[in-house]
């Protein structure tokens, strides 16, 4: 019994660390690009700030069931994908469900709150939000690719598909699969340049041509959940790629809170530096329409990504 | 009398009698095929017990039907299937046309199917095999909306030219290993890839046909979708998934063979037909605009993805192949159950000409967001598994890393049809012409929902399935198939737990609807799809605001090489170009007696002198 | 013995004089009469039957005339058999003929009748005649009615049609008395037992002209590519029930002289593989024109055109169980072919011209009878479970047994293209859009009787061909056992 109130409790604190890091994340990104752009920009808790307005509004605009339905589909997927993420390596807070679940499961999971915005923007009725949603199918399709590559490789080379088991090979032998297999890295940043849907990648959004695609018919409660599961998620993401490629956190020698404090600000930093990268390619980029967009991930990331495939296979022994 | 000739009866005496009350009272017909039906499955599961035998001759030919786990495991599908549309049909074929010929024919088709599973010899699979075929062709042209000259003969055609490669090898196989049980030819080896070829590969053809793989899959599409749809139900449902066992069947010499690294390019070949035709079924699908050829399609695709599990010849990939057919059955069954529904009640399925029917048939459009949750293998319903088994399958324990990129490209593919399906029919604007649309009626709902909730509960509870399928599995010659209630685990021992997963999803499902919905109850709008933000301005009531045409036209515009290849057009070039062919010696006979008299003539002349050639 | 097998020929014939006679005391002597004629030859059929099967085959010498000289019947299971099957068939088609009121328009309903009477009556004559000359004369017997009955509606169609059959008759006529002329002189014998026996002492030069002759001859009759320009005029001018006679009746005889010829007279080898190629083109070729015809009977007549090219390949494969497949696919041809006619025809009557496009959507006037179309449809393309599958796969095993990979899957290949034409006209019957008014002429009891025998037949073969198969068998064995043949006929003789 207390096993489970502890780990009911260790869910709770990394939901809130992933709430947390995720809100200040996106703080930091609109700082950062103001200040690339010689604005002053707005302070990094400001995230916090519009969340809370948006929540204490008193009037709600619901168009239907899949609409009221929207924000529950992404929260779900939000937690569910973080459940089986593993933040920090070895501490038992951050444990969750982490050796229950596996990179393929993970990869569905994390379309699932994609598909559940998708169903309430389509149950608006405005159009425009419609052609957000049929541009982002799009672009998944576009730089799902490369990233399962980069993840078919890493399964492949490592003969693993837990990302808890990846955390304990680059710990054993002290040496990040960045470097163990730098085409699927190569691969899978490019491709979460589409995740992150940042500049290049923003059409779906578009906020001066689609009024925020998808989300333009939200607002209130609404708006304020699915923004929770947004930050929840960009966490998700960089705690992934973090956990894959740049050897996870928490890895050290150091003893009860001391460790965990250190992993974590191990985890921060790390994260902060994967996420500058789709940030700054963000701050000097253009537009692509869909089809540039999707035509550029099916271009170079998918070749890197054949070239870790190859590499991993390489690695693994298959051609000796 | 032998019980299974009983069930065999029951469906043919079945058949007839609709047929015939069909005269009398065409309200009947329905109930009585479903009755019929219905009694058939009850003598079948309370009656047979797998291992059964029956032998018997017929024009000289030792005959054998029996069920295997094998066997059993389709024949599940057959009659779960077959119940559930004809309760369906009850109501969705109220008020057409011909009745008792489409329930007769209807009958007919799963004695044709029912027949194919039991059959252990050649001969009479062959038989059942084409009774389904032309009861099936008998449904496919019931619809007379189109021209019959091409359409529905083209389902013919490609079945008749799988079905007569399937007799080439049969006679072949009574030459050359001296039997027709198919036991004894496996046992003999008859399916080897290295004796004489041309066996397994014939029987390949006839099979891969049936299932839909390319470049044979183009009578696909239409056929699929211009049937009645409580038809295509078991069409794409369960009688694709007679070529599944087959090809199945055949390669049960692949998984007896002691190296795993057996006829590895019949599979790999067999594989990326499989990989090519779920590309192929995707892109077309989405590309659709009537929801019957976005499902027909979309068919085609998951049928490749089966024949992807089934050319690995791993454990896992069987598995996979094995649950995604039952799997498919089910959540494909219920959307072309909903297609039908949303036809019998709003008068089409076009997407380009409804939308918003959400709030009139609620409960179906529940029943299509399940079904395509499944569709699209997304966590925690029942598809997940199978594409978690398939993807396993094939990084884990075969050589295919392309092919898995391929599949996974299509599945990717697949979340733009499957929301395109939803959106279409349910989502967007709510028009004028579809205010006065009801909800389908009861009997159409209840076999919806029941293949929803099995749809759900395979999710956290797969178990249930893989046990009939490691049963089936070990009695085409796998051992030790090992499984788990409600988790996955794969070669390398990594494990999906299901049954955690499912806990909580509807945890968290439960937590976060009740605060979304009593957060700020009372203030919460429900407005209606014109009431919305358009560049500041509220849409008149006139103004069209659906988005239907060229819906992924990003996508087909980044896809665009994928496109220009038409298998379609192909062979109808080649047809064309045959008629012609034809056309040319149909001259010869020029209607004019001196040309006739003139042939006699020279025919004559030329027997004459070569006549020491010819006859010695 | 009572009943003898000169019944079969006494019978027609004595009715043929008598018909006119017979008209002035009723008037509907005309068609009753050779409706009792040819039931009269079931029974006989049947009787004769029955008796081989007890005492062995039959030999008869008309009017004390020993062979070489004189008329030889001989009732063996093979020509027992094939009799019987004519001979049902023949009192079928009168049954379905017997209202056929459309005759009355053209010529006299008197002359049709005994016209197709003495047809029938001829294509028994053919296959129990043991000697090559009697065969001779009963082929011009066939032929002659089957000329005047090709013209029968007097129009200006069905003169050329048979003005055609004649012209190329006179040709079979003409080579085979040639060939008959031949093998005269060689053997001094008309008796086809003794000219067997004495074969192997003629010339090999003069064996194989004499072939030659007999192979154009009956080629014509059998409708052999290419010397069966006749055919498809001739089986879409006639009356239907004998185009449907044609198909089921004449072809039968013409094909069995043919095999009787070539197997029992000769022993020429490569005439095996003779028969196998230009059945094969002969069935490729006629299926392929078939695909592109405009006109139901046209497409019906190369059809059958088609189906006797895949016996003569199966006589040509020549194992036994090549020559059971033969025969069946003989049984089952006049069987179905007859049905295709019997029902394909009462469209016709019921559309104003012949063309398969204007038969969209009669299913709804005419359920019962589109029901037999399609039944016969499915059934001759070979669909199980109905008789034709079986004909067709034990032809494919035999094949299969002498290896002709290619043959196999060339027959299969026309298949489909024979299942194209086919499907066409069902879907067109079912489900085109309909047009017109409801149906002038219904089928009359008799014609449905005549229908239902025949779809009651093809199913319950197809469900259960162990019914049949031990005659089949037998008459398989009979065909191919030339020497217990010669002794037989000799011995009884002497």
């Amino acid at each position: 019994m207390e096993g489970i109130l502890f780990k009911i409790f260790g869910a709770f604190i990394t939901a809130l660390l992933a709430f947390t890091v995720g809100m200040l994340f996106g703080g930091l990104r609109r700082k950062v690009i103001a200040r690339a752009q010689n604005r002053v920009g707005p302070p990094v808790y400001q995230n916090f700030l519009d969340l809370l307005k948006l929540q204490s509004k008193t009037t709600n605009i619901a168009h239907g069931f899949m609409g009221h339905m929207a924000p529950v589909w992404i929260i779900i997927a939000a937690m569910t994908t973080l459940m089986f993420i593993p933040v920090l390596q070895g501490d038992l807070w951050f444990e969750n469900l982490t050796m229950k679940g596996d990179l393929i499961f993970l990869l569905y999971m994390m379309v699932f709150g994609n598909l559940g915005m998708a169903l309430g923007a389509g149950q608006s009725g405005n159009p425009n939000s419609v052609l957000g949603v049929s541009r982002g199918l799009s672009q998944l399709v576009g730089f799902e690719i490369p990233y399962f590559l980069a993840i078919t490789a890493l399964m492949l080379q490592f003969q693993t598909t837990t990302i808890a088991e990846f955390l304990n090979i680059q710990a054993e032998t002290g040496v990040w699969i960045v470097l163990q297999n730098p085409f699927a890295f190569i691969a899978a940043v490019l491709a979460s340049l589409g995740m992150f849907m940042y500049a290049p990648f923003n059409i779906v959004g578009a906020p001066a041509e689609l009024a925020s695609g998808p989300r333009a018919e939200f607002g209130g409660k609404y708006l304020g959940t699915m923004m929770t599961g947004g930050a929840v998620f960009a966490f998700i993401k960089l705690v992934l790629m973090v956990d894959l490629f740049l050897g996870g956190a928490g890895n050290n020698n150091l003893e009860g809170i001391a460790g965990t404090a250190v992993g974590l600000l191990e985890l921060l930093l790390k994260t902060f530096l994967f996420y500058m990268i789709p940030v700054f390619v963000a701050i000097v980029s253009p537009r692509y329409r869909t089809e540039q967009a999707i035509r550029f991930f099916w271009k170079w990331p998918t070749f890197f990504g054949i070239l870790a495939i190859v590499w991993a296979l390489y690695k693994n022994g298959t051609f000796n | 009398m032998e019980i299974i000739a009983i069930i065999l009866l029951i469906l043919l005496v079945g058949s007839m009698l609709t047929f015939l009350i069909d005269s009398f009272s065409s309200k009947l017909t329905g109930i009585t095929a479903f009755l019929f039906s219905l009694a058939a499955s009850v003598v079948f599961f309370t009656q047979i017990p797998s291992g059964y035998q029956f032998k018997f001759q017929l024009a000289g030919l030792d005959l054998q039907w029996g069920l295997t786990d094998y066997s059993y495991y389709f024949a599940y599908i057959i009659f779960g299937m077959s119940v559930l549309a004809l309760l369906y049909s009850i109501k969705y074929m109220e008020g057409k046309g011909r009745l008792g010929y489409f329930y007769g024919s209807f009958l007919l088709t799963i004695l044709g199917m029912f027949g194919v599973v039991i059959s252990q010899d050649f001969v009479s699979l062959f038989i059942f095999w084409e009774i389904m075929t032309w009861a099936s062709f008998l449904l496919v042209i019931y619809n007379a909306y189109y021209k019959v000259k091409t359409k529905g003969v083209k389902y013919m055609i490609f079945s008749a030219i799988g079905a007569y490669a399937m007799l080439t090898a049969i006679v072949f196989i009574r030459v050359h290993y001296d039997t027709l049980l198919i036991s004894e030819a496996i046992a003999k080896g008859a399916f080897n890839f290295e004796q004489y070829i041309y066996i397994p590969i014939f029987l390949l053809l006839g099979f891969s046909i049936k299932a839909a793989v390319m470049p044979f899959h183009v009578w696909a599409p239409s056929a699929y979708s211009k049937s009645p749809m409580s038809f295509t139900t078991i069409f794409s449902g369960a009688m694709s998934k007679m070529g599944v066992f087959g090809i199945g069947l055949v390669f049960t010499s692949i998984y007896l063979g002691t190296n795993p690294e057996n006829f590895y390019w019949v599979r790999t070949i067999l594989g990326w037909l499989g990989g090519i035709t779920a590309v192929m079924g995707t892109i077309y699908a989405l590309i659709q605009t009537d929801a019957k050829k976005l499902l027909a399609y979309s068919s085609v695709a998951q049928l490749g993805y089966i024949v992807v599990g089934l050319s690995t010849g791993t454990k896992l990939g069987i598995m996979a192949a094995l649950y995604l057919t039952v799997i498919h059955a089910v959540f494909k069954g219920a959307l072309f159950m909903v297609a039908g529904a949303v036809e019998k009640q709003a008068g089409t399925t076009d997407m380009t000409k409804i939308s918003g029917l959400i709030r009139r048939m609620p409960w179906t459009f529940l029943v299509a967001l399940v079904s395509i949750i499944a569709l699209a293998g997304m966590p925690p319903v029942g598809g997940f598994v199978g594409k978690w088994l398939l993807y396993e399958a094939l990084i884990t324990e075969s050589n295919n890393y392309i092919l898995v990129v391929v599949v996974f490209f299509s599945s990717t593919a697949a979340f733009l049809y499957s929301y395109r399906f939803l959106y279409g029919l349910f989502l967007g604007q709510e028009e004028k012409d579809t205010k006065d649309v009801k909800e389908a009626p009861i009997t159409m709902l209840i076999p919806m929902l029941i293949l929803m909730i099995i749809a759900i509960v395979s999710g956290a509870v797969p178990g249930l399935i893989f046990e009939p399928a490691a049963k089936a599995m070990e009695a085409i010659g796998f051992q030790d198939v090992t499984w788990q209630m409600s988790s996955l685990t794969n070669l390398w021992g990594d494990t999906t737990n299901l049954g955690l997963i499912s806990m909580l999803i509807g945890a968290v499902f439960v937590i976060v609807f009740v605060f979304i919905t009593l957060k700020g109850y009372k203030n919460t709008k429900d407005v209606g799809t014109k009431d919305i933000s358009t560049s500041g301005e509220i849409p008149k009531e006139w103004e069209n605001l659906s988005f239907q045409q060229d819906f992924f036209q990003p996508f087909q515009r980044a896809a665009a090489p994928l496109y220009s290849m038409n298998m379609n057009k192909i062979w109808k070039n080649l047809g064309e170009n045959l008629e012609a062919f034809f056309g040319f010696f149909r001259k010869l006979y020029t209607g004019n007696g001196q040309t006739y008299a003139l042939y006699v003539v020279i025919f004559l002349v030329v027997l004459l002198l070569f006549k020491d050639v010819i006859f010695s | 013995m009572v009943i003898t097998p000169v019944h079969y020929i006494v019978a027609p014939l004595i009715a043929a004089f008598a018909i006119p006679l017979l008209i002035k005391i009723h008037k509907d002597a005309a068609r009753i009469v050779p409706g009792i004629v040819l039931f009269y030859n079931v029974i006989v059929s049947l009787f004769l039957m029955n008796h081989i099967a007890e005492h062995g085959m039959i030999s008869e010498t008309l009017a004390g005339w020993q062979a070489p000289w004189g008329i030889n019947l001989v009732v063996t299971p093979f020509t027992g058999f094939l009799a019987t099957m004519v001979s049902i068939l023949g009192f079928i088609i009168w049954l379905y003929g017997y209202r056929f009121k459309r005759t009355l328009k053209g010529g006299e309903v008197k002359y049709y009748e005994i016209l197709q009477m003495m047809m029938i009556a001829g294509s028994i004559g053919i296959i129990i005649t043991g000697d090559i000359f009697n065969m001779f004369v009963f082929i011009e017997i066939v032929g002659i009615s089957a000329f005047s009955l090709t013209a029968f509606y007097r129009s200006r169609d069905g003169a050329e049609a048979g003005f055609k059959y004649l012209l190329i008759g006179g040709f079979a006529s003409a080579f085979l008395l040639l060939g008959i002329l031949i093998i005269y002189t060689q053997t001094g014998t008309l008796n086809m037992a003794q000219i067997a026996e004495r074969m192997p002492d003629v010339p090999q030069q003069m064996k194989i002209v004499a072939l030659i002759f007999f192979l154009v001859a009956l080629g014509i009759e059998a409708e052999m590519f290419p010397l069966n320009g006749w055919a498809p005029d001739a089986y879409s001018q006639a009356p239907s029930p004998t185009s449907a006679t044609f198909a089921a009746v004449v072809s039968v005889a013409g094909v069995y002289a043919l095999i009787r010829v070539v197997f029992t007279m000769f022993d020429v080898e490569g005439v095996n593989n003779y028969l196998m190629v230009m059945g094969f083109v002969t069935m490729l070729i006629a299926e392929i024109a078939a695909i592109s015809q405009k006109d139901l009977k046209r497409m019906l007549a190369y059809s059958s055109v088609g189906q006797v090219g895949l016996v003569l390949i199966a006589f040509g494969i020549g194992s036994n169980l090549a020559v059971f497949g033969a025969l069946f696919l003989m049984l089952n041809h006049g069987v179905i072919k007859s049905l295709l006619f019997m029902a394909g025809s009462y469209f016709i009557y019921n559309t104003d011209d012949k063309k398969i496009k204007s038969l969209n959507g009669i299913y709804k006037k005419l359920p019962i009878v589109s029901f037999f179309f399609a039944l016969g449809a499915l059934a001759i393309i070979g669909f199980p479970p109905f008789s034709g599958f079986w004909s067709k796969f034990y032809i494919l095993i035999s094949a299969a047994d002498e290896k002709y990979v290619f043959l196999i899957i060339g027959i299969l290949l026309v298949t489909i293209i024979e299942l194209t034409y086919y499907l066409r006209v069902v879907g067109r019957i079912y489900f085109a859009k309909q047009e017109g008014e409801p149906a002038s002429h219904k089928p009359s009891i008799n014609a449905l009787v005549a229908m239902s025998s025949l779809a009651l037949f093809i199913i319950v073969i197809g469900v259960y061909p162990d019914l049949i198969m031990p005659h089949i068998q037998s008459a398989a064995d009979a065909l191919l056992d030339k020497s217990n043949y010669i002794q037989q006929i000799l011995s009884i003789k002497n």
